[in-house]
């Protein structure tokens, strides 16, 4: 009998919870629009 | 930082107005200085026509994108869509230009160039779900953003039909900033106007799936804070009434409270499961209390001198 499925298996249940608690990846978007023309603070 | 267009100009037909070359050019310049990768090709940018845009970026890392501006043989004036890597993502950026009902003049008339050298702005959804298929099968992007410098009612059928895009950063009327919109397909983001503020959306990802407005889960918890609130009051007053019209009256107020709040509870809940991808909107006002630098300054006042009456 083959140990190799098990050895995965042992492998795969050590990685989980390295998987499951990694960080979410941030990004932040900076973002203007309809500026038509302005150059100088207004409004 | 992005553009979502009509930057340059303050109406399609401002382009003749004495100051109007040198207010593009310095926004122009500006927006490559502070780092702005891409911007859309709008209505109100292209007043001095496609070469002047094309020359005075021909240098610059912001790139202009129209997925669907192009000229009489039907080739696109400008890229469509630019991939950039931020803090371990690739992020697909798309441009979309009005789509016109027939050709217009590639440049101004006054300049004395031939009116035979004609642009026209294809179908936007077509271009748009094209480009947002290609980026994701070809170039696997994390996310698209789509610069629509189109109409309003136009993005609200695109957002409707075309997937694979997951904001729309929308110009064209000004309508200033607000609140993220849920369409059918994507999340439509209100990018301010005028100068006026710079919005920013945070992002969380960590798989697949559809963003989720974190401040909608917020505003959730406040309305039902707000409902049990009234709950109590019309429990409150029901059990001191003594009149039967009263009563049947606030006996409706409960049960249509109750409801109300069964509703928001499920909102809540599951909003309590943290979503993989989510999405925090808000906005840097640009007023005065933001110190100007004093060489942009300088050549701001060159175009519109101090008391003047640009504004």
């Amino acid at each position: 009998m083959s140990f190799r499925p098990l050895r995965l298996a042992a492998l795969a249940l050590l990685l989980v919870p390295f998987v499951a608690g990694a960080a979410p990846k941030q990004l932040v978007l900076l973002f203007t629009g309809d500026n038509g023309g302005e150059i100088a603070p207004c409004g | 930082m992005l553009d979502a267009g009509n930057a340059l100009f303050r109406s399609r037909d401002s382009g003749g107005a004495p100051d109007a070359r040198a207010r593009a050019e310095l926004l122009l310049a500006q927006m490559d200085a502070q780092g702005t990768t891409a911007m859309a090709v709008g209505a109100r940018d292209l007043n001095l026509g496609v070469d002047f845009l094309r020359k005075q970026t021909r240098k610059s890392k912001l790139k202009l994108l129209s997925a669907n501006l192009v000229d009489a043989k039907g080739t696109l004036l400008f890229p469509a869509s630019t991939v950039v890597d931020v803090g371990g993502l690739k992020v697909g950026v798309v441009g979309a230009s009005p789509a016109t009902t027939q050709p217009e003049p590639m440049e101004p008339l006054a300049q004395g160039k031939a009116a035979g050298v004609m642009r026209q702005g294809l179908p936007v959804a077509p271009a748009v779900a094209a480009e947002a298929k290609r980026l994701r099968q070809k170039e696997r992007v994390d996310l698209v953003v789509l610069l629509a410098a189109v109409p309003y009612d136009e993005v609200l059928k695109l957002a409707n039909e075309v997937e694979g895009v997951d904001f729309v950063m929308q110009s064209h009327e000004g309508r200033g900033s607000g609140i993220p919109q849920r369409m059918a397909m994507t999340t439509i983001v209100p990018p301010g106007d005028r100068g006026r503020q710079l919005a920013k959306l945070e992002l969380s990802i960590s798989g697949p799936g559809r963003f989720v407005d974190n401040s909608e889960v917020a505003r959730t918890r406040d309305g039902l804070r707000i409902v049990e609130t009234n709950l109590a009051k019309a429990r409150e007053r029901l059990a001191k009434s003594t009149d039967e019209v009263q009563k049947r009256s606030l006996e409706s107020a409960v049960a249509s409270l109750e409801a109300r709040r069964t509703a928001l509870e499920k909102t809540v809940a599951g909003g309590a499961t943290p979503a993989a991808r989510t999405h925090l909107l808000s906005y840097i006002q640009l007023g005065s209390d933001v110190p100007a630098d004093p060489a942009v300054q300088k050549a701001v006042e060159r175009i519109e001198p101090p008391g003047s009456a640009a504004h």
